[in-house]
């Protein structure tokens, strides 16, 4: 495939994420910032964010897996995750952790466990969509280096 | 905005490319000159956040440092350095981002302060600007609310 037609796949690309509400307008602002003196900061933010991410994820499990779940450990957790993703640009998943909030705020344990499975579905999801989007963008910058 | 032609040429695929994407950066990130140096401390727990809020900061040309908790704010400031501005988090490991607003203010820090959070309320707005922050917003921190401030904090 040649260097205009990848560039076109990875736009149509990131705008079919736009159309599914699985990203939204911050992530442009992030596009944005990537120029000659940040060549890789997409990359570089999207790695940073899925550590977060799942770090973040994996401790909300493990609070609820505790019998006496301690809920305001796990606002400090739902709070961190939903920060992340609203400044990525993760709309979906920003949205899913307003559901865990709701059930914390309510002390619900069965709802922050059905909460939580959203928000995993949806990680999962936009995990893998982040993991092409990289691909692309690594085969552009491999076929640009290779014209100069 | 339509990409600009080189006079007399036909534009390749890539210089369109390049034009829209310089386009796009330019009418996202509005563009703001700044007259004065001016420095700013992002208080962030979450990674992410903390990087890209550093970011776009240095996009507009402010010197930033970053901490990931309120008592090493505190310790830095208590060493002498200075802010323009101070960007924190009100959700903090070690010392939260409301108390830390408070004991930086009660050192006589009077800079302009934003506080930020993730999951806003009518409370926390009330209780993050009783600590003694300026502005209050919810994540993410953007153009639309940092352009004015720097433009205020550098005299425009």
């Amino acid at each position: 495939m040649d260097l205009a037609a990848l560039k076109t796949q990875l736009k149509n690309f990131v705008q079919s994420m736009f159309e599914e509400g699985v990203l939204d307008n911050q992530f442009s602002q992030i596009q944005a910032l990537q120029d000659s003196t940040n060549p890789n900061f997409v990359e570089e933010v999207i790695t940073l964010f899925c550590n977060d991410a799942e770090r973040i994820i994996n401790e909300i499990n493990r609070n609820l897996g505790y019998q006496n779940v301690d809920f305001s450990n796990l606002d400090s957790y739902v709070h961190q995750l939903k920060g992340s993703s609203s400044s990525i640009g993760a709309n979906r998943l920003k949205l899913a952790c307003a559901n865990l909030r709701q059930a914390s705020d309510e002390r619900n344990k069965e709802g922050c466990l059905q909460a939580l499975q959203l928000i995993t579905c949806e990680y999962c999801l936009l995990r893998r969509k982040f993991q092409a989007l990289l691909h692309l963008e690594r085969s552009i910058v491999e076929l640009e280096t290779n014209q100069k | 905005m339509a990409p600009t032609l080189p006079s007399g040429d036909q534009a390749s695929d890539q210089d369109n490319w390049d034009n829209g994407r310089l386009a796009h950066k330019r009418q996202l990130l509005t563009e703001i000159v700044l007259r004065n140096r001016l420095t700013a401390l992002v208080v962030g727990g979450d990674t992410t956040c903390r990087v890209l809020e550093q970011l776009l900061l240095r996009s507009y040309g402010v010197q930033t440092q970053g901490v990931d908790n309120g008592r090493d704010a505190i310790a830095l400031i208590a060493s002498g350095v200075k802010f323009n501005l101070i960007i924190i988090d009100m959700i903090l490991s070690v010392l939260n981002g409301l108390e830390a607003t408070r004991q930086i203010r009660d050192m006589g820090v009077h800079c302009k302060m934003l506080g930020v959070t993730a999951c806003s309320g009518e409370s926390e707005r009330q209780a993050f600007l009783a600590a003694g922050v300026d502005v209050f917003i919810e994540k993410p921190l953007d153009p639309e609310h940092l352009v004015p401030i720097l433009r205020e904090l550098d005299g425009q």
